[in-house]
């Protein structure tokens, strides 16, 4: 008999939450770099955040599989130093889904940094505050809805993800099988029905992402 | 025997903003005993960027500043002290209140954590002073332009800075409150003895308030030269002004009058324009 169908549901919100877990605390950083910094390499950062964005998800499986595979460097580290194997494994799904939601959170977080004006945090620096409480007492509570909204979208792209997690995850039923994964092979298997739930629950849960980033989205900020 | 107390300010700044064509040079040299130094000229002479310079908000500052002795910068020995940690209270033109906090939070912002949830802030007492005790709980967006000034000044007194820059700060107040302002303003910094360097367009203003002014100008004569300080009046006694009219003199009733000069507009009493009004020359005012 097959798997527990809300397996894959449950799965898919647990990996793309771990992946925000992870990916959103340095992607609003690295947002507030980009927005606020001026270095000689910006723009090459900028390229490379961008890049999971246009890039094809077999490329990005590539890579992750170059780089965590056995015989990957960051691979056979893990495995050396920790006896860890991430590839075709849920942590696998995990990383994959951080790559892809980055560029998503960075785009949409460093607009709503940047639109903070500079008067407020020269006010905060001239009252004392280090970098770091500027950034949590004056630009994040000015910004918060920009920088929600960014978390929001990369979570419904991580939530998505499939074809990185395919190559890199694998589909490994009861274990690797994200709702995107399930859909395909219950597709691929003849049970529509089984494609149909995950499509529907995949749909349903998109529809409200979007339209709370919608609302959370650029909107003036009260004087 | 007391020692003889270091100036309140001592500084040459330099200091370059923008890059290519845009790129704006400031060169002033200032200094202040004790009082009120005021930054007076038109705008595009960089004095926001002066306040900005000894705020340690601008990179990239060459010279020397030092506040009540102390050295905050030295570019000759890199040595530049961050602006967190400068204690010089900045108060921008446009206020720039904090949008999510009511005012007494506004005020209390600088304080640390502890003391700015303790009933015995002094924050209370601040908001008083200022005039503003009812409007503790009021958001910045609710205030009138004289309010959020206060709000401002409030906020960076809190804190005891021992320099305190205000850019325009009657800029965006009516006639009526200006001069109400200006006198809470001056109390309030003769109280603390806390010295202060204002900027302003405004000639009365300078002289209502400075102790000391500093002149800057618009100076194209080439593209790395830039504005800088010109002439610098000293003290608050009879200051004589002189400049070449742009446009005739503009009575504007109650004995007062107006006149266009080359690089500021100056409102002072009609009879100090004296027979100025006929004149085609250079104009000289006294004021008293």
């Amino acid at each position: 008999m097959d798997a527990d169908p809300t397996f894959p549901i449950l799965l898919s919100l647990r990996v793309a939450a771990t992946a925000l877990a992870v990916v959103a605390p340095a992607g609003i950083a690295l947002a507030f770099v980009q927005a606020r910094r001026r270095y000689p390499l910006r723009s090459l950062v900028d390229a490379v955040v961008l890049l999971p964005l246009v890039l094809p998800p077999s490329v990005i499986g590539f890579f992750l599989v170059v780089l965590f595979g056995r015989r990957g460097p960051l691979g056979r580290l893990l495995e050396g130093a920790l006896g860890v194997r991430v590839i075709f494994t849920p942590a696998a799904a995990v990383i994959a889904s951080a790559v892809v939601a980055l560029p998503l959170l960075v785009k949409t977080a460093q607009p709503a940094i940047e639109a903070v004006p500079l008067e407020l945090e020269a006010v905060g620096r001239s009252l004392g505050l280090t970098p770091l409480a500027i950034f949590f007492r004056v630009t994040l509570p000015v910004a918060w809805r920009g920088v929600l909204a960014a978390i929001v979208l990369g979570f419904a792209r991580a939530l998505g993800e499939f074809g990185a997690t395919l190559m890199f995850a694998g589909r490994v039923s009861g274990r690797t099988d994200t709702m995107p994964i399930a859909i395909f092979d219950a597709y691929q298997s003849g049970d529509d029905a089984r494609a149909a739930l995950y499509v529907g629950v995949l749909t349903g849960l998109s529809l409200v992402v979007v339209i709370g980033a919608a609302w959370l989205g650029p909107r003036a900020a009260a004087p | 025997m007391s020692e003889p107390r270091p100036p309140a300010l001592e500084a040459r700044l330099a200091v370059t903003v923008g890059r290519g064509e845009r790129a704006f040079s400031v060169d002033a040299e200032l200094s202040l005993e004790a009082g009120v130094l005021v930054l007076f000229g038109p705008s595009g002479a960089g004095k926001t960027v002066t306040l900005q310079a000894l705020a340690g908000l601008v990179p990239g500052v060459r010279g020397h500043l030092r506040v009540g002795g102390e050295v905050l910068l030295d570019s000759a020995q890199r040595l530049a002290v961050p602006a967190h940690r400068r204690r010089i209270g900045y108060v921008p033109q446009q206020q720039a209140l904090f949008p999510f906090l009511d005012v007494a939070s506004n005020v209390a912002f600088g304080l640390p954590r502890a003391v700015r949830r303790s009933p015995r802030s002094g924050v209370g007492a601040l908001l008083d002073e200022l005039g503003l005790g009812a409007l503790a709980a009021a958001r910045p967006g609710s205030l009138s332009g004289g309010e959020r000034q206060r709000v401002a000044l409030g906020r960076a007194l809190a804190v005891e800075p021992r320099l305190l820059l205000l850019d325009e700060p009657f800029a965006s107040i009516d006639d009526e409150g200006r001069a109400a302002l200006q006198r809470l303003l001056r109390a309030v910094i003769d109280r603390r003895g806390v010295p202060a360097v204002l900027v302003t367009h405004d000639p009365a203003e300078a002289l209502a308030l400075g102790d000391r002014l500093v002149r800057f100008s618009r100076e194209k004569t080439s593209a790395s030269a830039g504005p800088r300080a010109l002439t610098e009046l000293a003290g608050r006694g009879p200051v004589t002004i002189t400049g070449l009219p742009r446009g005739p003199v503009v009575a504007l009733g109650q004995g007062r009058a107006r006149v266009h000069l080359e690089d500021a507009v100056l409102e002072v009493p009609e009879d100090l324009l004296g027979d100025a009004a006929g004149a085609t020359g250079p104009l000289r005012i006294e004021l008293p």
